[in-house]
């Protein structure tokens, strides 16, 4: 095995939604499998519920990992995934539930809670359908949820490295309604004592998202690429615009990106050796300095960017975020003690109710799910069953089942006593039955195939599509390479 | 996690030496004694050693490497999953756990280079097969912490960092996953035993620093005694001793399909 052939599975194939398949291994059967919700480079992702009674129902993302084609067995990704989410617990973070394997196929599943939305779409919703700006207290509450996961990977040594709006998601009513959490932790490592360079391992960071110092290519890096990230998905936020849209050169490993750096140069003013004394080190700051340094742009007009007044405290903060000089960028720590986070809306646990009661709640879209597609990711030719019709009630009817939403809890202070869902008692884990969480279907481009699929789906199709599908906002780009 | 490990896995996994020291039921109706499973483990611990100086990562693959091996044979028994198979594969896992990455086929490369011997030699597909059985058997635990990063603090704290110094408690420490140690005491503590053999070895007086440390010096001793009685037991061992012991498992080749 190992060589991806695909044949000889454990799973029957090619029956649909195989929801009543008597073959399925053992472990998969505490599942109905509800459909395809993703899609990538290292394998797929499902929506399924459990059938055990104490949790009938619930919800769970179901990623599965391929063996790699080069024959050499379980990816890098999901070692690193499952080696880090199996010592973290965090309200904020994602809930790996359980790992499975098939033997059979050598496939490899994490389970994990499902969350509904993701900020991708969130921003997404707001900028082409509801057409006005998220409102401040749901942007501070998910800013905030977003920074305390955060400082907690960051205080256990862990960076993220591929921090981006799809990738943090927002679960949908169940237990937690509104609550945030971190995602996709394939790219993620400890980095206390690292064998290697950090820079050894391939590009990391969408490069919309990635820090000054990845795109100058400095060798050792810090917690601080993620807090860049974060500035970037807080002026997304507020604009409902990536604010650095750089084009990506895609023809090499090299990480440098001039048209990246051109962006932010652009919008933050050209970094200078005396804000940023390392900035002389850095390998592409010499290597192109006729095109890094050859353009000047003096002025910083982030402010104008986000339309927010130099003295407003969420200025304040993203400036800090977006500091050239890693040093002195703000930690996630600093960030949550905020002036910003002080003021009026305070940040609450539920990050998607009105601020005010009265206020219109924005019903944001469900995942897409299709149906037609089994645990091998073989699709029949059915048409496929709109998301809305989802054919399980309970917490996934999603978007059409908001009213309960209530008027926000204000979020104390860092440490809040967190909510204590139901215990997770059919799952292997036992010492995790902490804290709900998600998976992120979002942090993968989808590819299915159009061709197939009924017209009115196409437009929920359209969703992360390949470069180019979506005219005038190109969707989020990937760089994942192990 | 990865910082603390008071709220790790390895901590939470910890056993006593009673439970390191049961030989499997399969393994026991073979003949395998507890000298016999202690010896085996050693040998595949060396054995990870070599096949790591042939494809070139680091001592603290190997560590992880052996730890995943002891901790695997707490559970599983040598007669099902071969040791020959176990090892190779655990260094195989380490390697991209540490990221190191080392490819399946380089080390079977190796393993043929190592052993001319039919019955020990695996393929490409075996490693890959026994990698998801590994994991699983390991529930999927795969952080480890070791005592090298606490020793060069302790040396540094002791004021102890010259190099004879260092070199030997460091040479300890690496001769401790030739035993059971890493899964049954904190690392710091090892890291600790270690620079006591070694100050005492170098007729170095710590006994003001270790007392400042809040640590339990009973532990440190009991630690430090079971490492010199590895060390005046490990003298006697021929190639013969583990040839024997090895023997007895008759090593059906029952985990490559």
């Amino acid at each position: 095995m190992g060589d991806g052939n695909t044949t000889n599975r454990g799973v029957t194939t090619g029956t649909g939604t195989s929801n009543n398949n008597s073959e399925k291994p053992e472990w998969l059967q505490q599942y109905n499998l509800i459909g395809k919700i993703g899609e990538g480079t290292y394998g797929l992702v499902f929506l399924a519920r459990t059938k055990s009674p104490a949790n009938r129902g619930k919800a769970i993302a179901i990623k599965k990992f391929k063996q790699s084609k080069d024959g050499d067995g379980v990816s890098p990704t999901a070692i690193r995934e499952i080696m880090l989410l199996r010592e973290i617990t965090h309200e904020n973070v994602v809930k790996l539930v359980n790992v499975h394997i098939n033997h059979a196929d050598m496939s490899l599943y994490l389970a994990f809670d499902y969350a509904e939305y993701d900020l991708y779409e969130i921003i997404r919703h707001h900028r082409d359908k509801v057409n006005h700006t998220i409102n401040p207290y749901t942007v501070k509450s998910l800013l905030w949820q977003l920074l305390n996961g955060l400082n907690y990977l960051h205080s256990n040594w862990i960076i993220h490295r591929d921090l981006k709006p799809s990738n943090i998601l927002v679960m949908g009513d169940g237990e937690e309604p509104g609550v945030v959490k971190i995602a996709d932790f394939g790219l993620a490592r400890i980095y206390q004592a690292p064998l290697k360079f950090l820079s050894e391992n391939g590009v990391v960071v969408t490069i919309w998202y990635r820090a000054p110092e990845l795109l100058l290519g400095a060798k050792h890096y810090t917690s601080a690429v993620d807090m860049w990230a974060v500035g970037c998905i807080f002026a997304e936020l507020l604009t409902l615009k990536p604010l650095f849209q750089g084009a990506e050169a895609k023809s090499s490993q090299n990480p440098f990106q001039l048209d990246q750096l051109d962006k932010i140069f652009k919008i933050l003013g050209h970094p200078t050796t005396e804000k940023w004394p390392t900035l002389a080190t850095l390998p592409h700051w010499h290597s192109d300095l006729q095109h890094i340094q050859g353009r000047k742009y003096e002025t910083n007009g982030l402010h104008s960017v986000v339309h927010l007044p130099l003295k407003n405290p969420a200025y304040d903060l993203l400036s800090k975020m977006l500091e050239y000089d890693p040093k002195k960028r703000i930690t996630a720590a600093q960030a949550l003690e905020h002036e910003y986070f002080r003021i009026e809306p305070q940040p609450g646990r539920n990050a998607l109710v009105p601020s005010q009661p009265g206020e219109k709640v924005v019903n944001y879209p469900t995942r897409p799910v299709d149906a037609n597609t089994d645990f091998e990711g073989t699709t029949s030719l059915q048409p496929p069953q709109p998301a809305s019709g989802n054919p399980v009630p309970g917490n996934m009817a999603g978007a059409h089942a908001m009213s309960n939403r209530n008027v926000p809890r204000p979020m104390a202070a860092v440490g809040m006593q967190r909510m204590q869902p139901q215990g997770m008692m059919g799952y292997n884990f036992p010492s995790q039955a902490g804290a709900a969480g998600g998976i992120n279907p979002g942090g993968m481009p989808m590819q299915r195939g159009m061709t197939a699929q009924a017209h009115q789906q196409q437009q929920q199709q359209l969703r992360r599509k390949d470069p180019g599908m979506m005219q005038g906002y190109p969707p989020q780009q990937k760089s994942r390479r192990l | 996690m990865a910082a603390n490990f008071w709220t790790s896995s390895h901590y939470k996994q910890l056993l006593d030496q009673e439970e390191v020291d049961v030989v499997q039921p399969l393994d026991r109706d073979k003949g395998i004694n507890l000298e016999d499973f202690k010896l085996i483990k050693m040998h595949m611990s060396n054995y990870i050693s070599k096949l790591a100086q042939h494809v070139k990562v680091r001592q603290r693959v190997v560590a992880t490497a052996v730890t995943y091996m002891r901790r695997f044979y707490t559970r599983k028994s040598m007669t099902e999953y071969d040791p020959h198979l176990v090892a190779p594969t655990c260094l195989y896992l380490a390697s991209k756990a540490e990221e190191s990455t080392v490819q399946a086929r380089l080390l079977v490369f190796y393993i043929k280079k190592i052993y001319s011997d039919e019955k020990y030699r695996y393929e490409v597909k075996d490693i890959l097969e026994m990698e998801m059985k590994i994991l699983e058997a390991l529930n999927y635990y795969l952080v480890v912490f070791h005592p090298y990063r606490s020793l060069v603090q302790f040396l540094h704290d002791a004021g102890m960092n010259d190099i004879s110094m260092t070199q030997l408690s460091w040479g300890l420490v690496n001769d401790t996953y030739k035993m059971d140690l890493i899964l049954v005491h904190p690392p710091h503590l090892i890291a600790l035993a270690c620079i006591y053999i070694a100050s005492v070895y170098r007729e170095k007086d710590n006994t003001a620093w270790f007392e400042e440390l809040r640590v339990d010096m009973n532990v440190v001793k009991t630690i430090s005694m079971e490492i010199l009685d590895f060390y005046e037991g490990h003298r006697m061992v021929s190639d013969e001793r583990i040839n024997s012991a090895s023997s007895k498992l008759g090593l059906k080749p029952e985990t490559s399909r």
